[in-house]
C-alpha cells in the first residue's frame, strides 16, 4: 500500500511536470506572435490563459499528494495496529507460562527441588516447560542422592570412630599397664612403649578431629556460648601446655588485660581452639622458642593472639593453613604429630561463635594466631554453670 | 574392701579394668551386658557392689538401659558410665537418670581412678 501510494505520488509528479512544460511551450507560442503583433489580442489572452493554467495545475498537484501522503500514513498506522493487536495476542498466550517458569524457576533456585510447572500455552513455552521439569526433576534425584551420600559419610565417620575407641583402649591401656612395671623392662622395651604410647594419643586426636569435622559437615557441631571469663580459661591452657613446651626449653607467656570483659562463648570449645593453637607453636617452632598468648580487648571484641617465634609460614600455604589436612612444613622441628585438622576445626569452632581466625607470619621471623571474639551483652554476669559430665569427659582434647 | 562392677561387652576390656581396678586395691565383678548386671545386682541387698562402672553401649541390654532399671527398683549405689562417645549428648545419656560421672573411651585410667576414689570416700 505504502510502495503503492508512493508509485502513484511520483506519476503525478511526472504529470504535473509534463502539464507545466506543455504550457510554458504555449506562452512562449503567443509572445513571440505578440511581439511579432500578429493577432496581439488572441495572443495576449493566450499568455494569461496559461497563467492561470498553470496555478490551476500548482493547486492540484499539491492537493493531490498531500491525500495520497495521508492515504498513505493512514495506511502505516493501520498496519501498526494490526502488528500491535496480534503481538499483543501472542504476548497474553505466553505470559502465564512465563511467568509460571520464572516463579518456579526462583524457588528451584531457592531449593525447592520438588518444585514443577504447569506445561501448556503455545509450542515454545510448553517445550520450555518440559524441559524445565525434566530439568528439576533430575536435580531433585541428584540432590537426594548427594544427600544420601552425605548422611552415609557421616554414619560412617561416626561409627569408625565409636568402633575404634575400644580396641584403642586396650592398646593403650595395656601399655600403660607395662609401664607401671617399667623398673623391670628394659630401657628398650621402655623407649618401645613409649613409642606405643604416643601413637595412640595421636589416633585419639586424629579420631576426635575426625568426629568435630563429621559433626561440622552435618551440621550437627553446636555449640552453648555462655557469659565467659577468658582469663582463668587461658591460664588453665598455659598451665597445661607449659610441661609439653618445659620439656623443649621453650618460653611460654601469658599476658592477660586484666580489665578484659566477659566474652560469650562455649568455654570448653575456646579452650579446644587455644589448646589446638598453642600445640601448633609448640610443635612447629624450635627449641627455646618464645610462645606467647596475649589477651586484650580491641574494637568490642576481645582478642586473643598465639604468637611464636618459629620458622613463620610461607604466604602461599598460610592461603590454605585453615583447609583440611593441610600442614605446614615440618621445618626444624621432628616434632609434628598433628592431623592436619586442627586448624579446619578450630575455624569452623570460631565461625560458629561468630568470630574470626587469621594468621600473619613473615617466614623466618614467626607466626601470629589472631582469634576474636565476640563480647557477652552489657551487664552479662558470668554462668558457673559446671561442666558437668562433660569435664570428666574432657581427658584428652 | 570396696568391690566394683565393671560391666563391658569386650573381655579384653574387662580384663584391662580388673587389672587396674585390682591393682589399685578394689575388688571387682564383672558383667559381659546390661541383662547380667541386673541378674547380679539385687537392689534390696545391702552386701551388693558399691560402685558400679558400666558400659554405655552393650548388646541385649545397655548399660544405661540396665542402670534405668534398677534404679527404678531403689537401687542407689553410685553409677559411672564408660561411653565410646566423644560427648555425653551424643550417647543419649538420660538427664534424669542419676549418674555420677561419665567417661569416654580410650579410658583415662588416672581419670577412673580418681573418680572411684572419690565415690569411696563419700559413700565410706
Amino acid at each position: 500500500m505504502t510502495v503503492f501510494g508512493v508509485a502513484h505520488i511520483i506519476q503525478q509528479r511526472q504529470d504535473y511536470e509534463n502539464g507545466i512544460e506543455r504550457s510554458y511551450r504555449t506562452e512562449m507560442v503567443a509572445r513571440v506572435k505578440l511581439a511579432e503583433g500578429v493577432a496581439p489580442k488572441a495572443s495576449r489572452h493566450a499568455v494569461l490563459r496559461q497563467e492561470a493554467h498553470r496555478e490551476e495545475l500548482r493547486h492540484s498537484i499539491s492537493h493531490g499528494t498531500r491525500n495520497t501522503v495521508i492515504l498513505v500514513a493512514a495506511g502505516l498506522l493501520a498496519g501498526l495496529l494490526g502488528a500491535l493487536l496480534l503481538f499483543a495476542g501472542l504476548i497474553a498466550t505466553m505470559r502465564r507460562p512465563l511467568e509460571a517458569l520464572v516463579s518456579a524457576a526462583g524457588r528451584l533456585a531457592a531449593g525447592d527441588r520438588s518444585t514443577r510447572v504447569e506445561v501448556g500455552g503455545p509450542a515454545e513455552t510448553a517445550a520450555l516447560g518440559t524441559a524445565f521439569n525434566e530439568m528439576a526433576a533430575e536435580l531433585e534425584l541428584e540432590a537426594s542422592e548427594r544427600d544420601r551420600l552425605d548422611r552415609m559419610k557421616d554414619e560412617f565417620v561416626l561409627t569408625a570412630s565409636h568402633e575404634l575407641r575400644s580396641p584403642l583402649t586396650s592398646v593403650q591401656g595395656f601399655a600403660e599397664l607395662l609401664m607401671m612395671d617399667r623398673e623391670s623392662l628394659s630401657p628398650r622395651q621402655v623407649e618401645t612403649v613409649q613409642i606405643i604410647l604416643d601413637n595412640c594419643r595421636h589416633l585419639v586426636r586424629l579420631l576426635n578431629d575426625l568426629l568435630d569435622l563429621a559433626r561440622s559437615d552435618a551440621g550437627r557441631l553446636t555449640i552453648k556460648p555462655r557469659p565467659t571469663q577468658l582469663t582463668p580459661l587461658i591460664e588453665d591452657v598455659v598451665r597445661t601446655m607449659r610441661a609439653q613446651t618445659d620439656a623443649d626449653r621453650q618460653t611460654l607467656v601469658e599476658r592477660i588485660d586484666p580489665q578484659l570483659p566477659l566474652v560469650e562463648v562455649e568455654p570448653d570449645r575456646i579452650r579446644q581452639i587455644l589448646v589446638n593453637l598453642v600445640t601448633n607453636a609448640h610443635e612447629y617452632s624450635p627449641d627455646e622458642a618464645t610462645i606467647q598468648v596475649i589477651a586484650r580487648v580491641a574494637d568490642s571484641v576481645v582478642q586473643i593472639d598465639v604468637t611464636d617465634n618459629g620458622p613463620g609460614i610461607p604466604a602461599a600455604q598460610a592461603d590454605h593453613i585453615f583447609e583440611r589436612f593441610v600442614r605446614g612444613d615440618a621445618g626444624l622441628t621432628q616434632r609434628v604429630g598433628g592431623t592436619g585438622l586442627g586448624l579446619a576445626i578450630s575455624k569452623s569452632l570460631v565461625d560458629l561463635h561468630g568470630g574470626t581466625i587469621e594468621v600473619d607470619s613473615v617466614v623466618g621471623r614467626g607466626s601470629t594466631f589472631t582469634v576474636r571474639l565476640p563480647l557477652a551483652p552489657p551487664g552479662a554476669i558470668e554462668s558457673t554453670a559446671p561442666s558437668g559430665p562433660r569435664a570428666l569427659a574432657e581427658g584428652q582434647r | 574392701m570396696t568391690t566394683v562392677l565393671i560391666a563391658d561387652d569386650s573381655e579384653t576390656i574387662l580384663l584391662l579394668m580388673r587389672t587396674r581396678l585390682e591393682l589399685a586395691g578394689y575388688e571387682v565383678e564383672t558383667a559381659a551386658d546390661g541383662q547380667e548386671v541386673t541378674e547380679l545386682v539385687d537392689p534390696d541387698a545391702t552386701d551388693g557392689p558399691d560402685i558400679l562402672l558400666l558400659d554405655a553401649m552393650m548388646p541385649r541390654k545397655s548399660g544405661i538401659d540396665a542402670l534405668r532399671e534398677l534404679r527404678a527398683a531403689g537401687l542407689e549405689t553410685p553409677a559411672l558410665i564408660v561411653s565410646a562417645h566423644q560427648d555425653p549428648s551424643d550417647a543419649s545419656a538420660p538427664q534424669d537418670l542419676e549418674i555420677s560421672g561419665y567417661l569416654t573411651k580410650p579410658i583415662d585410667f588416672d581419670l577412673l581412678l580418681e573418680t572411684v576414689a572419690e565415690l569411696t570416700a563419700k559413700t565410706g
